[in-house]
């Protein structure tokens, strides 16, 4: 057998040890990888031409801890020839805490979670860069920037290579949790793609979670998601048909579950349950797959237990996806209209807005009230949303199942609302993002006879209650339009028009700019910029904009963008000061040079310092910063609130 | 990729020793998520044979003991490579014998 797949064999059984030994050493768990992968080199060099040693593991480990002891020597830290180099291995214990300690490194807290995801496969998973690029469809070059960014924010935040105990331990063992169940779910219902799994995903990532078991016994958590993804993982064979696509839970061929992973996903439930203690978020959703896991038959399913682990779990974990398969559960056990009322409290949840399993649902929960032409159009809407070629094709399949509606859709009239001659390419840009949104939400196969006020209301709410009015009244001005054309009238009876003339912002109160002006500390640049803001009356990122030679000084005035700044006396008698012998280039400048990294157009540089253009942003938040005492509120004036006469 | 492993001993007793190494090589494998299910198996067993309509049963013993698997071992790895590795791991504990690495297809 090949000599290489002897080493990476090796190589993914040891790795995660010998890396976590080596950090331990060396206190860096860069410098640690780059330590181990020398020895992975070493291995690859000379076993071929040596043969396999007896003990594979124990020479990786050897080599790799004499690297890392050479480094240490190296870095003048003398004294450890003794106390690490003859080191007998370490005790199974002190090793385990190792690994354990590497994975609440891998899953800080202070990274990014797709760094967390890459760095844990990476480290503990003992993947290779090329392996998780590909789970992950993206690019290795994506993966190496992930774990190099890794490596840098752990470095840079001098992260402790340690085990966290009381407050800290919940959260951070939440997150390595977190990075497990998600790798998991990666690979069992992909979330892009062709396929629906990536089985060496789940896994790996069942791996993780067992490994973690026995490193944290104590925490039933860690047991309830080994047991959630040991069920989970045993419908495996039985969740796709022979085309790939696939199959609902209750269709389900039960005689192809994996009897042994459920046995296994029991046994970690009981564990979990041994230890006490209230129930958590993972413990809940294992016993929930657990009573799935026992029913013989989907008619069988404990739907009344369900519901009630649902709700328990719904107070642990409030998210939208929840409350979302609690419908899907009290539509079981009290009936499909029981589960459409928990689905309408959902509706308007912004989160679910275009998530594909919330018509899915309901086009389920339809077609079980025996409303067939709703459910239809719920399945197309669902279709349409999912990215997941297998599961689109399972919902238009669905959909197709009911009977096809005669009628004009929606999309269609949309379709044919916007392809009219006579509107022009902004209106229809602009109505045609107002369609798209309607027929997203409401689906493009809705009838338009059944277009309610009531369903354009809830969409407007969803999408766009919070934007400015200016938007709002955009909008409304569309499906007014469009119910003219359709000959519906009254589709905007919900919509109130939306006052959109700006707020006038109140100016600063004289007796403040008084103070503002006699604050003796303020700096020349701070001072002309708000005397000049205060004359002139002129938009902020004008005065910003003013360049050096366009200054007029003897007429008091400048030109800029095209329109005349024009100030007083005041800001006449500091300008020579702000000025000294500049000649060219931005008026009002920042302190200091910008940093190499960034580019800055030619336009905003001083020619003489180097320094650029002062920013809207840091200008406002000076301003902010100096007036704070002077507002009522605490929050400090706007730049804008310097203008005598707000617009 | 999971693995079915048979081993076939030397049809010698394992030591007191080897019993106890193998117990811990089996905790640690189970504890890293590789190890699904092990089992030492019984010396014969009963064979049952199907040929044309005759389904034959016959009580053991058979042969000699180094005809019949000792032992199983359904793993989880992520190549063939690494089921061959616990393989050799195996030996270096239980000592001589044949062990049979097949990939269950699920």
């Amino acid at each position: 057998m090949d000599v290489t797949g002897t080493v990476e064999a090796v190589w993914k059984l040891e790795s995660a040890r010998i890396v976590a030994g080596l950090t331990r050493l060396v206190r860096d768990v860069g410098l640690a990888e780059e330590l181990a992968q020398d020895a992975l080199v070493a291995a690859l060099s000379q076993w071929p031409a040596e043969g396999v040693p007896d003990s594979p593991g124990a020479w990786l480990t050897a080599v790799a801890k004499r690297r890392a002891v050479d480094h240490l020597r190296r870095a003048r830290r003398v004294d450890l020839d003794d106390d690490v180099g003859d080191e007998p291995a370490a005790a199974p214990a002190g090793e385990r805490d190792d690994v354990l300690r590497l994975m609440f490194l891998s899953c800080h807290t202070v990274l990014p979670t797709p760094a967390r995801v890459a760095l844990t496969l990476r480290l503990v998973g003992g993947l290779t860069v090329a392996e998780i690029a590909r789970a992950f469809l993206v690019t290795e070059q994506v993966i190496r920037g992930r774990i190099a960014d890794a490596k840098r924010i752990l470095a840079e935040q001098r992260v402790a290579f340690d085990l966290p105990e009381g407050a800290e331990l919940a959260e951070r063992l939440s997150s390595v949790l977190e990075v497990v169940y998600l790798v998991f779910n990666e690979g069992y219902m992909a979330t892009a793609g062709e396929g629906l799994l990536r089985p060496e995903l789940s896994a790996e990532a069942l791996r993780l979670g067992r490994l973690l078991a026995v490193l944290a016994p104590g925490e039933s958590e860690v047991h309830g998601l080994v047991a959630l993804m040991e069920i989970q993982a045993s419908r495996t064979a039985a969740r796709t048909g022979p085309s790939g696509a696939p199959v609902p839970l209750d269709e389900q061929d039960r005689g192809r579950w994996d009897p042994l992973l459920i046995h296994r996903g029991f046994a970690a439930l009981l564990r979990a349950r041994d230890l006490g203690g209230p129930p958590g978020p993972y413990v809940l959703q294992a016993a929930i797959a657990a009573c799935h896991a026992q029913a013989r038959t989907a008619q069988d399913t404990d739907w009344a237990q369900i519901t009630a682990l649902y709700n328990a779990l719904e107070r642990v974990l409030p998210t939208p996806v929840v409350r979302l398969n609690r419908a899907v559960a009290t539509g079981r056990s009290a009936g499909p209209d029981a589960g459409l009322a928990a689905l309408d409290a959902l509706a308007d949840d912004p989160v679910l807005r275009d998530y594909h399993l919330l018509p899915g649902v309901r086009g389920d929960l339809l077609a079980r009230a025996g409303r067939a032409a709703e459910a239809r159009h719920e399945f197309q809407r669902a279709a349409a949303l999912t990215r997941n070629h297998a599961e689109r094709d399972y919902l238009l399949g669905r959909a197709g199942a009911a009977p096809a509606p005669a009628a004009p859709t929606l999309a269609g009239a949309a379709r044919e609302f916007l392809g009219r001659a006579d509107l022009g390419a902004a209106t229809i840009r602009s109505y045609g993002q107002t369609m798209q949104r309607l027929c997203r939400s409401l689906g493009d196969e809705l009838p338009l006879s059944a277009l309610t006020a009531d369903q354009v209301e809830r969409v407007f709410t969803t999408a766009w209650s919070g934007t400015a009015a200016r938007t709002w009244n955009r909008h409304r001005a569309a499906i007014r339009s469009f119910g003219a054309w359709a000959a519906l009238p009254g589709l905007d009876a919900g919509l109130t028009r939306r006052d959109d003339a700006t707020p006038p912002t109140p100016a600063i109160p004289p007796a403040v700019l008084d103070r503002i002006w006699t604050t003796p500390e303020v700096r020349s640049r701070e001072r002309v910029l708000w005397l000049l803001l205060h004359e002139s009356g002129a938009p902020v990122s004008a005065v910003l904009a003013l360049d050096v030679e366009n200054l007029d000084l003897d007429d008091r005035r400048a030109r800029v963008r095209g329109a005349w700044v024009s100030w007083r006396a005041r800001t006449a008698r500091l300008l020579p000061e702000l000025l000294a012998d500049r000649r060219r280039g931005p008026l009002f400048l920042t302190d200091r040079r910008p940093s190499p990294s960034r580019t800055v157009a030619p336009a905003d540089l001083c020619p003489r310092t180097g320094h650029s253009r002062l920013s809207y942003e840091r200008a406002e938040y000076l301003f902010k910063q100096h007036t704070r005492t002077l507002d009522p509120s605490g929050a400090g004036y706007t730049l804008r609130q310097l203008r005598p006469t707000s617009a | 990729m999971r693995y079915l492993m048979t081993t076939f001993g030397d049809g010698s007793t394992p030591t007191e020793q080897q019993f106890e190494e193998m117990d811990k090589f089996i905790t640690e494998l189970s504890a890293s998520g590789v190890l699904l299910a092990a089992g030492g198996l019984e010396p014969g067993g009963v064979h049952v044979t199907s040929l044309g309509s005759e389904f034959t049963v016959t009580d053991g013993p058979f042969a000699e003991a180094k005809e019949a698997a000792g032992g199983f071992a359904l793993v989880e790895v992520s190549s063939r490579e690494e089921a061959v590795e616990l393989a050799r791991r195996a030996a270096a504990i239980g000592g001589d014998g044949t062990t049979i690495i097949q990939q269950v297809f699920s």
